[in-house]
């Protein structure tokens, strides 16, 4: 189980409607949610515009500055040194936001497409098909995540794409049973009983009146998710299942790397260890934030 | 506040600062009778027979002895448990004088009797134990079993045909061809003598075959009562966790001068440069290159030098278009900077390599080999004669999670690589796996294209290396050249010295001019030690002895 | 209350059929072979089909997939191909070594988490309270093992306080009765084996208790903000009762039920999370031996092992569904 599995705990049923100017006026008034959102737009921006940011290209080898041995620390040139094969540890660590960025992004879409399809479906319909989903759920559930995420990279072969896929897929039974959990609670409501009591089909109902109800906790879920995603690849990278092209800068195959490298050169796994945490740490405010705005339950405290 | 929580958080805090505190005072050091080394994994089973990884072979150097042995640092073979032997005329017959007074570590004597025990009790394997994971150099160097399971080989194909005891101490071994390489192998230390009583008391070979034909050893020979005539004897062994050694008191030859040996499994190789700076452990084996300096900058280490008996080749399989071009593969030989890599990677301690024999090994060419010195033009304008536009796409494969002693990391000298090859009219895809077993499963089935991989000599013979690569058709290099298969074939079956030597030196040029690989490096792997350990022989094999370690005062 | 348990009981069924069926597919749909893992660089072609035949995988599946659910309800394991032991008996070996470091792990965490947290309820919205909500978030944000490294390196190779790998100092002669190294010192009246044991978990349990600590503590904080307003803690400041008992009696136990629940889900994190922890610390628990034994595709050791640990999971979330029910009168279990 994941951080975001446990934190899935802590949200409470869905929100009614008409809270979303109320939790942007109450994120905006949140310094956590600011300093969150200024960590994330600094990571986008920094993984969008990469190649006009940085002083160096993320590839270039310069063997010679590494004659004397791994590594020369940073200097007015280098600002962050240069890595074991004499590239700018600085532009890699700004190329690298890029990959974190689409990793995060593409395994959270996977989880939550699957996790959508499957605890909607289950939701809705109930019965049998809720059980046989969701004792498929607890069976993925059942195992260690980080477990679960090697053996599927081990089944298809490390790849950036299996690698995304892997984490996407062992976060599929949060988002399913979230969303599950909200469209039972969304079902009983008065404005889907209203609905279906004038006749309005099914498969409408849930399109639009249940879905975008039951979706706030979703979101939050989902931020959260996006820091957890960029965790579990390093871990993967730790575990020598990370990118196949290790010129491609990312960050926990740099911090793994850089760990033989531990007593010469400590920078180069202080800083994108850094990295991974600052940006987690964005996505985790942000997600933290999202919270405690969307809680009805917090709602009138202030 | 809650008295419960103020007391439980000052509990806490206290308890943190008392433990730093505690533990600042006491720091252990290690008692001046013991070594700890550090392993990178637990032995399979303490068993030469049975073991082909290295591990394994550390802890079983220590505690049995082969009839010959190398002298310490060299592949020289010299008289162990035999003072002495001779081949009959036809090379068929081998007579072994056998030492007198050695007596097994459980108090039987070694004879005759006991040394063709043991030769048919490894010619006798059941069919489970058959198998070449299991017993491969038996495999590799006699090629078959008395009684064969289904699918293995047979008398028919064994080099050993039978042994005895002729007197007490005098034993024959019948071998059914001549080879060049018998008394070699026998220095492995997987042809080590145990007691034959302990074999039968502790039933080495013992097991069930379950319904899947999963074989479960019964017995307690490897795990706990391995014994031999070495110079150590088993203590104690929790996997996971440490395997102790004792100096044997009845050895015949001089005695060892530590009392005991521990052997620490610590699987990353920081992990164990780290242990041994903070005193947990007294050595270990394969340093990284880059903590070379570390250890040598900081006072109180030391590193050794193992001779360089190695190759780190990058691989090419010619059954993948367009590596079938003689062309194609002279591009790629132009157009990887193997200076650059050996000079920058391996810390000094790497040559680099312009044949794949290493210096060391008899065969080794002075003269005559073709030379591929980083050119990227040349190798552009290769590329265009083949009738190829440049850049020329190429699948390249490199392993994760590994470190051996010719590539110490992987991913390091593939960047180099890639980046010298796309200088030259290469286009690299990047493909990697973890080392066991997709990596090796990946080049040995014929996936890779191109890829890194290397290769350690078990014996000081250019048989071990030529042959077993470029001997026969492989779907891993995937080429079909009958002329140097023949070549090494009869290279290997001459027993005239100087006339192997020539025929030995000739393939290793053809094999340059042919490129079924580009070898670039031969290193010499290094092991660290606490400064005051003396007395450590390293090999070129890693055939080395505990029983000279001391410490200095 | 019985026929709950025994309902959830039987609800296991189906979960353990399903990982069954999981866990015996995924691994023939692996690739590369036991013996290449084997033989490394030597296997031969003839080698590993010898291996698949002598392990039973050139049968039909279903064959194989009935071979293996007869011999695990026998409890048999099967052996396993890189240590060629038992896998029982490594189970029963390197489960006490994770369980002692997550137990500690644990520990740390709640003794820590649980009273941060509830401070910061007290103390809402003061810089405490923001200060120890972002501590938290830093603490969910960073990679173990970049924590672990650090931790290591600081502790163990530059201060030189704490041992930098595995559970006891080699050169103790110490007996390992029930392999649980703490316990073995205490019941074997080896002092100086419990102390040295408990010195080489301090660093791993705190770089695997990071991530538990920051989340109770903010599940405690959440919890006890929550009870702090319900109806019975006015009632009883109303009353007149003095603040501390108000505290302990009313907030404080009421608050525990939830993070009780949060405490029992973090069996999974911590399995995750020990297969980093094991790796850097060189400890020999199951959560390397785990992934080690994916790396090596050792399949009886991956069959088993994780069958295993998923029933420690699923077990073990039935301890807390039933122990919840205990503390929490108000919850009929049904």
């Amino acid at each position: 189980m994941s951080v975001a599995q446990i934190e899935m705990v802590e949200l409470d049923a869905a929100p009614s409607g008409g809270l979303w100017s109320e939790a942007w006026r109450r994120l905006r008034r949140n310094p956590g949610a600011i300093v969150g959102f200024s960590f994330v737009a600094v990571f986008v921006f920094v993984g969008i515009f990469a190649p006009l940011v940085a002083p160096y290209s993320a590839l270039d080898q310069h063997l010679e500055l590494i004659a004397k041995g791994c590594c020369p620390g940073p200097s007015a040139h280098h600002l962050f040194g240069v890595d074991d094969l004499g590239r700018d540890e600085f532009s890699r660590v700004l190329y690298g936001a890029r990959s974190s960025l689409i990793i995060g992004v593409v395994a959270v879409s996977v989880a939550l497409t699957a996790g959508l399809v499957v605890g909607g479906t289950a939701g809705y319909l109930g019965g049998i098909v809720d059980s046989v989903l969701m004792r498929a759920m607890d069976v993925m559930l059942a195992i260690p995540g980080l477990l679960f995420a090697i053996g599927i990279v081990a089944m298809l072969g490390p790849s950036l794409l299996h690698i995304m896929i892997a984490i996407g897929v062992t976060n599929i039974p949060i988002f399913a049973r979230l969303l599950r959990g909200s469209i039972l609670a969304q079902r009983e409501n008065d404005f889907v009983l209203a609905a279906r009591a004038v006749g309005v089909p099914r498969r409408s109902i849930l399109a639009s009146h249940i879905l975008p109800n039951a979706i706030s906790p979703v979101i939050v879920q989902g931020t959260l998710a996006l820091a957890t995603a960029i965790i579990d690849v390093a871990g993967l990278s730790f575990l020598g299942l990370g990118d196949p092209n290790p010129a491609r800068p990312e960050w926990g195959q740099m911090l793994t790397n850089s760990n033989n490298y531990l007593q010469n050169a400590p920078f180069l796994a202080i800083i994108p260890g850094l990295a991974i945490v600052v940006s987690a740490l964005g996505f985790n405010l942000i997600g933290d934030a999202l919270r405690e705005a969307l809680d009805p339950k917090l709602r009138g405290r202030e | 506040m809650s008295k419960f929580v103020k007391v439980s958080l000052v509990l806490a805090i206290a308890a943190l600062v008392t433990v730093a505190a505690g533990v600042a005072a006491i720091r252990s050091t290690a008692a001046s009778d013991t070594l700890v080394f550090g392993a990178a994994a637990d032995p399979v089973i303490i068993d030469g027979a049975l073991v082909s990884d290295g591990e394994s072979l550390r802890v079983i150097d220590q505690i049995f002895e082969g009839l010959v042995g190398l002298k310490p640092g060299t592949t020289v073979i010299v008289p162990k448990l035999a003072t002495s032997y001779a081949a009959s005329k036809n090379g068929l017959a081998w007579t072994f004088k056998l030492r007198k007074g050695v007596k097994f570590q459980d108090g039987t004597p070694f004879n005759g009797q006991a040394v063709c025990a043991n030769f048919d009790r490894w010619y006798s394997f059941p069919g489970p134990l058959q198998d070449q994971a299991v017993t491969y150099y038996w495999n590799t160097v006699f090629g078959g079993f008395k009684h064969p399971a289904t699918g293995n080989p047979g008398p028919d194909k064994s080099l050993y045909k039978g042994c005895k005891a002729l007197g007490q101490y005098t034993a024959r071994i019948i071998l059914s061809r001549r080879s060049s390489s018998f008394l070699g192998a026998l220095a492995l230390t997987n042809f080590g003598i145990a007691s034959p009583t302990a074999l039968k008391k502790y039933q080495a070979d013992a097991g069930t075959v379950d319904s899947d034909g999963v074989f479960h050893p019964t017995g307690t020979f490897g795990t706990q009562n391995p014994i031999g005539t070495g110079p150590y004897k088993l203590k104690s062994w929790k996997v996971g966790d440490k395997l102790e050694i004792d100096a044997n008191p009845t050895y015949w030859g001089a005695k060892a001068k530590l009392k005991r040996i521990i052997f620490r499994p610590i699987a990353d190789n920081a992990a164990r440069l780290q242990a041994l700076q903070t005193g947990e452990i007294q050595g270990y084996d394969l340093v990284a290159p880059q903590d070379i300096a570390t250890i040598k900058n900081s006072g109180k280490l030391k590193a050794l030098d193992r001779p360089a008996f190695n190759v780190g080749y990058v691989g090419i399989n010619q059954a993948i278009p367009p590596m079938n071009n003689l062309l194609v593969r002279q591009a790629l030989a132009y157009g990887l900077d193997r200076k650059s890599v050996v000079d920058s990677f391996y810390a000094g301690r790497g040559q680099v390599a312009d044949q794949f024999l290493p210096p060391l090994v008899v065969g080794f060419a002075k003269k005559g080999v073709p030379q591929y010195t980083f050119n990227p033009e040349k190798s552009i304008a290769l590329l265009k004669q083949a009738g190829l536009t440049p850049p020329v796409k190429i699948e390249f494969w490199y392993p994760t999670s590994v470190s051996r002693p010719y590539m110490p990391d992987p991913s390091r000298n593939f960047q180099a690589f890639s980046a010298s090859l796309s200088k030259a009219g290469f286009q690299v895809v990047p493909r990697s796996a973890p080392w066991r077993p997709d990596y090796l499963g990946a080049t040995q089935s014929g996936k890779a294209q191109v890829f890194l991989l290397g290769w350690t000599g078990d014996f000081g013979d250019p048989a071990n290396f030529l042959n077993v690569h470029f001997g026969s058709k492989t779907d891993q290099f995937g080429f079909d050249n009958p002329k140097l298969f023949d070549l090494l074939t009869r290279a290997d079956s001459e027993t005239n010295i100087a006339k192997r030597t020539a025929l030995y030196q000739q393939a290793s040029i053809q094999v340059m001019k042919f490129l079924p690989v580009v070898p670039y490096v031969h290193s010499k792997p290094a092991l660290a030690f606490q400064k005051n350990v003396q007395g450590y022989a390293p090999s070129p094999v890693s055939l080395e002895s505990f029983a000279t370690v001391s410490y200095s005062s | 209350m019985l026929r709950f348990i025994i309902r959830r009981l039987f609800l296991l069924v189906p979960i353990l059929v399903g990982l069954s069926i999981l866990i015996f597919l995924w691994i023939r749909a692996l690739p590369g072979s036991p013996a290449q893992a084997l033989l490394g660089e030597r296997a031969t072609p003839a080698a590993i089909t010898q291996i698949r035949h002598q392990y039973g995988l050139d049968k039909p599946l279903y064959v194989q997939y009935l071979r293996y659910v007869d011999t695990t309800a026998h409890g048999n394991f099967g052996t396993s191909i890189v240590s060629r032991r038992p896998v029982t008996t490594e189970l029963r070996e390197r489960f006490p070594a994770t369980v002692e470091l997550s137990v500690a792990a644990m520990l740390f965490a709640m003794s820590l988490g649980i009273p941060l947290g509830f401070l910061a309820a007290k103390r809402y919205g003061t810089i405490f309270d923001h200060v120890s909500l972002v501590g938290s978030l830093i603490g969910v944000s960073t990679p173990i093992f970049f924590l672990a490294l650090v931790l290591k390196y600081v502790f163990a190779v530059r201060l030189g306080w704490l041992p930098s790998i595995g559970r006891q100092d080699v050169l103790l002669d110490a007996s390992h009765p029930t392999n649980f190294y703490v316990l073995d010192g205490l019941v074997t009246g080896n002092w100086s084996a419990a102390w040295d044991a408990t010195k080489h978990l301090i660093l791993p349990a705190i770089a695997l208790g990071s991530i538990p600590l920051a989340i109770i503590a903010r599940s405690t904080r959440a919890a006890a903000l929550d009870v702090q307003n319900e109806d019975y803690v006015r009632t009883a400041r109303a009353k007149g009762l003095p603040p501390r008992t108000v505290d302990s009696r009313h907030i404080f136990r009421n608050a525990m039920l939830p993070v009780s629940t949060i405490i029992g889900l973090q069996t999974g994190l911590l399995l995750s999370g020990a297969v980093l922890t094991e790796t850097v610390f060189a400890l020999p628990g199951i959560g390397s031996w785990l992934a080690n034994a994916i790396f090596n595709r050792d399949y009886p050791v991956i069959q088993g092992g994780i069958l295993f640990t998923a029933l420690v999971f699923v077990f073990v979330n039935l301890l807390v569904d039933i122990s919840y029910g205990i503390i929490n009168p108000r919850i009929r279990l049904s």
